[in-house]
């Protein structure tokens, strides 16, 4: 039993003991739950990617917002899927803050997506979508799972 | 200086002697009402397995309306005196009825395995279905919510509901069944394993009269960092938590062994026993009528399953 | 003879010493430079004036007991407002006056006095929750009407038009010998037991009414908009940052002592004095405040209970507040409402038991199903 406290001394000094932040702001760490090649490498080799912008007025990021990521050296941009905070009613909360990477014009980088999606970003992200912009719809459709 | 001294002394020796004697009516009155003081205690914290077995409620008749209060604990009001009125609960709770007579709510608790569809206008069928075990139930009258956790896909999934929700077209309960702990929100630090339900699970049924089972599954829980210090909630659900040295002597620290003989916060936590019983005549009639026309359909339902089959 | 006159002076000055005199020096009188003075504070016409006689009756717990049953025969036992229909109408005048004229707009009728019981959820018919505070109408009656000459005689001849007149309505019978003879004798033209709390409504003079009516919650109908006037939960005496919501100051980096506070409140040289208005530290609640254009979404007619839209109207629970047609232009009635008040007497048919805005999800109604759109 000592000898297992003091490993968990000595193990626990690597780990960061600064406050949980249930929001998304910028430099949180994020998980890529898409099959996209870079999204795929970034989290095999533990280097998940860190936000560095959220496009919109508050600063923090809400489920369906767009986020620009920096993941393996390169800026990419991504749509929040999931996320850790509590929800409201109904709105499903998950385990870890997850996102979809796109391209400028919203088509997502991988072609599947390996996580539940909740349903309501299917009316938020068609909210979002404007004729002459860019189309998030498309996420919808590489979607595997909804709750 | 000295004289002082002893005086003190004095003075805490008739003190101590006051707590002792005020400590044994208190274990003379925990051992014998432990339940009737506080309907969020399900499961007494003293005692073992065996002796809750033996207090859990009998279900399919309730003899005792006051034993409706671990069954629907919602009907207890908010025992804060500012925000309470004799009128208002009453209306609340012929509101509650009043939904309850058009869903069946089942019974159940925290650890039991349910499923909610609700009609959802973002879903494509415009209705949504989501399996889980229930890991925290709380808020009183209309205002009652559940919390459901499962593991969908590897990825660990939570949502919200509350209870008198009229967009919830339906509330199964999968698998009636209680815990060891009051909330089960440790679930989020062990392994998934914990926390994984099929979608497609077949209800269990429970003879009726038998009590509700308490599963006594022992977690263990993933290496640190934790969302919460699990180490302080006295739980009784996780094996051996083991963390550091130091967190161990804070959590030594933050101990309050004495807010159990807290009489005080005992009775700021729950309305009077009266009080109680007065609430659970006015709804028991109706709530037992509900619960026989529940068990009906459930009888026919056993009885089409097999012919279905064969 | 100057020389006597001055050691005249002189003696007449020590023996001034001497003599025990009164120096009267003024004080500062406090408020009396304020920028807003406190409002002047006017007694109530329709109340007695304060007589600090105190009476000794001297009454036996028996003579006690007879009293209580006295007026218990009489008046019927007490509202508590749990669903026992008041006894409680006037023995004096039983027949309202009929309505004469009929309702125009721009009309204004009186309020009611209602006791905010609590806060619960309730859902729309789209499934969205909302907050309901629960306002019950607690044995309202008419106690005097006051014509616009009485109640505030024309001093000026500029605007005579649109004078209103002033309701008294009572809310809550008490016993009466908790009260002094002088504030029993209010009632003595409506003819009910004195009352909890009195309020004043102006009304224009065709929505009078007789003293000793009740007042119910069906004087309003759902969907309609009410002002609601109320005093505040009282917090005593409050920082900046619970009163005025500011910031504070930061927890570290060097900032000692000062984590609470407002910080700088004015600058100096030619503006050198706190402006007036200044949000600073004081006493937080407990003022009155009308909180205007509440929608009413449900009303119980047995209990004389009222759901009003939204959580934050001003007041504790359990404490009384005057409730009345809003002034707000846009949500006034287009439609006729019960004028000059809902009198079942006069009713054709009795109202429901429980009335209900139209986009309110009723508790018995089956669960809500949204229909997928097709194109």
């Amino acid at each position: 039993m000592a000898l297992r406290n003091t490993m968990m001394n000595f193990s626990s000094r690597a780990i960061h003991t600064s406050a949980i932040c249930n929001q998304i702001i910028k430099l949180t760490r994020l998980r890529v739950v898409d099959n996209s090649d870079i999204g795929k490498q970034a989290m095999v080799e533990g280097k998940p990617p860190k936000c560095i912008h959220i496009y919109n007025k508050i600063g923090v990021g809400y489920i369906g917002d767009k986020v620009l990521v920096a993941i393996k050296g390169e800026k990419k941009k991504g749509i929040l899927v999931g996320l850790k905070q509590n929800q409201k009613t109904k709105v499903p909360k998950f385990d870890s803050n997850n996102i979809v990477l796109i391209d400028d014009s919203g088509t997502p980088l991988g072609t599947r997506i390996h996580v539940p999606i909740p349903h309501i970003l299917r009316t938020i992200l068609k909210n979002k979508t404007h004729a002459k912009g860019a189309d998030y719809t498309k996420l919808i459709a590489i979607a595997t799972r909804f709750v | 200086m000295h004289g002082a001294l002893k005086m003190s002394a004095a003075v805490g020796r008739v003190l101590s002697q006051q707590m002792r004697q005020s400590l044994k009516v208190l274990k003379s009155l925990a051992g014998k009402k432990n339940r009737c003081f506080s309907a969020s205690v399900p499961i007494p914290k003293e005692g073992s397995v065996s002796n809750n077995e033996q207090k859990s409620v009998n279900r399919g008749k309730s003899a005792d309306p006051l034993e409706c209060r671990f069954m629907y604990p919602e009907f207890l009001p908010d025992p804060k005196p500012e925000y309470r009125n004799s009128l208002r609960e009453k209306l609340e709770r012929a509101d509650m009825m009043a939904r309850r007579s058009k869903i069946d709510i089942p019974e159940f608790y925290v650890g039991s395995i349910l499923a909610v569809t609700v009609s959802d206008p973002h879903a494509p069928g415009k209705s949504n279905r989501f399996v889980g075990i229930c890991i925290k139930r709380s808020g009183c009258g209309l205002r009652a919510n559940f919390i459901l956790r499962n593991v969908v896909d590897n990825q660990g999934v939570e949502v919200l509901y509350e209870l008198y929700d009229p967009t919830i077209q339906k509330i199964d309960c999968l698998r009636l069944e209680k815990r060891l702990d009051n909330e089960l929100l440790y679930l989020r630090d062990a392994p998934e394993e914990y926390s994984t339900f099929s979608f497609d699970m077949e209800p269990e049924i429970i003879p009726e009269g038998t009590p509700v089972p308490v599963n006594d599954l022992k977690v263990t829980l993933k290496p640190q960092p934790w969302l919460e210090k699990w180490e302080r909630k006295d739980l009784k659900g996780v094996r051996d938590i083991v963390v550091n040295q130091k967190r161990e002597m804070k959590a030594k620290a933050a101990l309050k062994p004495w807010e159990k003989y807290d009489l005080m916060k005992i009775y700021r936590e729950t309305i009077p026993e009266e009080e109680q019983k007065e609430i659970f005549a006015e709804v028991y009639s109706d709530l037992h009528n509900l619960e026989i026309t529940r068990q009906k359909m459930k009888r026919q339902r056993t009885f089409i399953r097999p012919k279905k089959s064969g | 003879m100057s020389l006597i006159l001055k050691t005249l002076t002189s003696i007449q000055s020590f023996s001034n010493l001497l003599k025990p005199g009164i120096e009267v020096t003024t004080l500062a009188k406090r408020g009396a430079k304020r920028l807003n003075p406190y409002p002047k504070k006017r007694h109530p016409g329709w109340l007695p004036r304060p007589t600090h006689v105190l009476y000794k009756d001297d009454i036996t717990p028996e003579n006690t007991k007879f009293i209580k049953e006295v007026v218990e025969t009489r008046f019927g036992k007490p509202d508590v407002g749990l669903g026992m229909q008041s006894k409680s109408i006037s023995p004096l005048r039983n027949e309202p006056i009929e309505p004469q004229t009929e309702w125009k707009e721009g009309m204004r009728r009186t309020g009611v006095i209602a006791k905010k019981i609590g806060v619960y959820p309730m859902w729309l018919k789209d499934g969205t929750k909302v907050l309901s505070t629960l306002l019950q109408v607690i044995d309202n009656h008419v106690i005097r009407y006051m014509s616009p000459e009485e109640y505030a005689p024309v001093i000026q001849r500029n605007n005579i038009r649109n004078r209103l007149g002033c309701l008294i309505v009572g809310a809550e019978s008490m016993d009466p010998q908790l009260f002094t003879k002088e504030y029993c004798g209010v009632f003595n033209e409506s003819g009910v037991l004195p009352k909890r709390m009195l309020g004043r409504f102006l009304i224009s003079p065709n929505a009078a009414l007789q003293p000793g009516t009740p007042l119910y919650a069906a004087h309003f109908k759902p969907g309609d908009y009410v002002d609601i006037r109320g005093k505040t939960i009282d917090r005593g005496f409050q920082g900046v940052m619970k009163r005025w919501g500011f910031k504070g100051m930061p927890a570290s980096h060097g900032v000692t002592k000062t984590h609470r506070r407002g910080g700088n409140i004015g600058s100096g040289g030619t503006k050198a004095r706190v402006m007036p208005g200044t949000k600073m530290p004081g006493h937080m609640g407990n003022r009155w405040r009308v909180f205007r254009g509440i929608r009413i979404l449900r009303i119980n007619t047995k209990y004389n209970v009222i759901w009003a839209l939204g959580p934050h109207i001003p007041g504790e629970t359990n404490s009384l507040l005057y409730m009345y047609d809003t002034v707000l232009p846009t949500r006034k009635p287009s439609t006729a409402p019960h004028f000059p008040t809902y009198l079942p007497s006069i009713q054709e048919n009795p109202v429901e038991e429980e009335l209900w805005a139209e986009d309110v999800h009723r508790f018995d109604d089956p669960c809500i199903e949204f229909i997928e759109e097709t194109k």
